[in-house]
């Protein structure tokens, strides 16, 4: 699909532009298949390091006994971050109406739309 | 220049920025318009320079009817939001270079001068008086955003000038315990009219419950009017707050729950402006905690994240900004894969991302820590706690999901072009700042130097570092692994209700119920009317006449209630009448 703006007229066939073909290997799906590895490796190694430079300022729930609990920040942001996400499906049965709720109008496009209603396809890749 | 023409050390350098305005409301050369927009901030910044030599500097000071006015006070905690504001507006305008409206160009400058005046005023009369105009001024660059945008631009109005009603009425009943001394410092909650002042202050800076004209107001605006509108009313009002009410325990909970909420409605959201309007409620949510913590430590974090938020929230805007130019939309469901076809802006705007979610290298990372740090020398931990829940959250709805859902994700197929070259330098200008501001050799310092209070806080510890990036990095993880088993919720079209319903939808259905029976009671109602409004004229006769009882003196507590009393009904006639 192309926009519906005349803006690729003067661009190459297929659009893209040449900053962006030596990157173009990040949509691919096995890339993104595999980022995944890259946090939790991150993840792993600040964890480890964060043994050897515990921090100056410990808070309550980070220490059990008087020993500092390895990667705490790690297993609160991941917790904190799964909580977040996965009470978007409930908040959004609560608090979603449809556009024109208010009368007021959203962004209607028909035409152009990738939108997972209109196409029928989740974007979950 | 201050030695050449000393009158200039006399009057507000946010005066000559809304001069400008006004002379390119006039002019219908975009040229002239254009250089006007870019040369006026860096004109008041210079003079801002000249003035202030770490002394505060009180000037513009005159007497109107016995009440004593400093209409220009530069010290250490005002300079730092004169230069924000004068380098703001200098990005604002060259983002803009592309639009060819006047309306654009000089409400801009007035609002840009309105908001450097307002910040560098003494007295909270002048405050009050820019307050206002911020509000006035800024409503059109809602307005540049079409049709769509009118009514959110009436709400938009009608709040505002409410919080400056409030504040005008806070601000009288303050003086006059004070003895008709109108001088802007301390106020506190125990002061008389001290908690009209903070509602009045808490309805800008988007306190929970009074935010909703912010996620209202900002996706709705024009694309250079949302970048511009994100700069400065906010932060005006977190700068007053920083003023009134340092150590006022209850902003600690305040923001703190400002910190948390948005989170929430952010990653439910569809359109990427509003995403980003939560994120600055969110952002304002920790420099609100700071301020309510009030130690030097956790004041020069608020100034100092009040400086870069700026920087990097603008740069987030303007990327956003810049592919709704090239594609039409800011829907998250209508975007995805852009980085093919808009590199530059995907760099950029992933460098505004990195910000605010506070990674080493960037913004956010040598200011938010001061106020996270703050929070557990005083054993804040329940807010300590919340604060980190919220930077998770940061990291979910600005680190990940604005930049992932329209430049990377599914592939929606739009090619376009990448964004005009105005826009680029403009977000180039912010990153390199996102950069420098927080460059271990030296970078940091510069921004610690203009910070109120001297500090000696390190922000490149190896705990500090190690366990924000645990932080940021398990939020990664977790998203990498919902998102692979599905668990991630696709983007949906909806209208995500806020509280913003009870008077969009509750509040007019009522008022039509009302209407619908005061119509149906027919004669009674109309005597009735009649009757009531001979009451209200011969009273308000009796008080506002030459010889009335409110006439005959300064403002008086009692006539400023009055006076708000009005001016509140005549917004309510006006938003009535205009729906």
């Amino acid at each position: 699909m192309t926009s519906p703006t005349p803006d690729n007229a003067d661009r190459d066939a297929d659009g893209i532009h040449p900053a962006a073909r030596p990157f173009l290997f990040l949509g691919k799906t096995k890339v993104k298949r595999n980022f995944i590895w890259f946090p939790l490796a991150g993840m792993i190694l600040c964890s480890l390091i964060g043994i050897f430079h515990p921090p100056k300022h410990p808070a309550p729930w980070e220490m059990i006994g008087g020993t500092m609990i390895p990667g705490s920040w790690a297993i609160f942001g991941f917790l904190a971050y799964s909580f977040i996400v996965f009470m978007a499906e409930p908040l959004f049965r609560l608090l979603g109406r449809r556009e024109d709720f208010y009368g007021e109008g959203g962004l209607p496009d028909p035409e152009v739309s990738t939108d997972p209603m209109i196409t029928g396809e989740a974007h979950h890749d | 220049m201050i030695d050449a023409l000393p009158i200039l050390a006399e009057i507000n350098p946010g005066l000559w920025v809304i001069l400008a305005g006004v002379i390119a409301a006039l002019m219908p050369a975009g040229v002239v318009r254009k250089t006007l927009a870019i040369l006026a901030p860096v004109f008041a910044a210079v003079l801002i320079f000249d003035m202030y030599d770490s002394t505060e500097v009180l000037a513009g000071q005159f007497s109107i009817l016995g009440v004593e006015l400093t209409t220009l006070r530069i010290d250490n905690l005002s300079v730092v939001w004169g230069y924000l504001f004068c380098l703001a507006g200098v990005i604002n305008a060259i983002y803009a270079l592309h639009e060819d409206s006047w309306i654009t160009d000089s409400s801009a400058l007035i609002y840009t001068g309105a908001a450097i005046a307002g910040v560098l005023s003494g007295d909270m009369l002048s405050l009050f008086l820019f307050w206002e105009l911020t509000a006035i001024s800024s409503v059109f660059l809602v307005w540049q955003g079409g049709d769509r945008a009118y009514h959110a631009g009436i709400r938009y109005l009608v709040i505002q000038v409410l919080s400056g009603v409030l504040l005008l009425a806070g601000a009288v009943i303050f003086a006059a315990s004070k003895g008709g001394d109108f001088t802007f410092g301390y106020i506190g909650l125990d002061a008389p009219g001290g908690w009209l002042l903070l509602i009045a202050m808490g309805i800008k800076a988007g306190f929970p419950m009074l935010h909703m004209w912010m996620q209202d107001a900002y996706p709705k605006a024009s694309i250079t009017g949302t970048v511009i509108l994100a700069s400065f009313t906010t932060k005006f009002a977190i700068y007053a707050l920083a003023r009134g009410f340092p150590g006022t325990d209850i902003l600690i909970w305040i923001g703190c729950v400002m910190t948390m909420f948005p989170v929430f409605f952010a990653v439910v959201e569809n359109d990427l402006r509003r995403v980003l309007a939560y994120s600055l409620n969110n952002q304002l949510g920790f420099m609100v905690a700071g301020i309510g913590i009030g130690t030097t430590l956790a004041m020069n974090g608020v100034v100092g994240q009040v400086f870069v938020h700026v920087i990097f929230k603008g740069l987030l805007f303007m990327s956003i900004g810049a592919v709704i130019y090239r594609t039409g939309t800011a829907k998250a469901s209508e975007l995805g894969g852009l980085f093919r076809s808009m590199p530059f802006t995907t760099v950029l705007c992933l460098i505004g991302a990195g910000s605010i979610a506070a990674f080493p290298l960037l913004a956010a990372f040598v200011t938010k820590a001061m106020i996270l740090s703050a929070a557990l020398e005083e054993h804040l931990w329940i807010p300590f706690a919340m604060m980190l829940f919220a930077s998770a959250g940061v990291m979910e709805h600005s680190g990940i999901k604005v930049p992932h859902f329209t430049f990377f994700a599914h592939d929606s197929g739009r090619r376009v072009k990448e964004a005009p070259w105005n826009m680029l330098v403009a977000m180039g200008l912010a990153a390199a700042l996102c950069i420098v501001l927080a460059w271990p050799w030296g970078g940091y310092d510069i921004l610690y130097s203009i910070m109120p209070y001297p500090t000696d806080y390190k922000p490149y510890t190896w705990d500090h570092v190690v366990f924000q990036l645990q932080l940021l990095f398990a939020a990664i993880f977790a998203f990498t692994l919902l998102k692979r088993f599905k668990f991630y919720p696709a983007e949906r079209r909806a209208e995500i209700v806020d509280a913003d319903i009870l008077y969009r939808k509750v509040g007019k259905g009522v008022a039509i119920w009302v209407d619908a029976v005061w119509s149906s009671l027919g004669g009674f109602t109309n005597d009735l009317k009649s009757r009531s409004a001979k009451t209200i004229g011969r009273r308000l006769y009796h008080a506002f006449s030459p010889a009335g009882s409110l006439s005959q003196a300064a403002p008086s507590g009692l006539a400023s209630i009055l006076t708000a009393m009005v001016l509140i009904l005549v917004l309510i006639f006006a938003y009535v009448a205009g729906r």
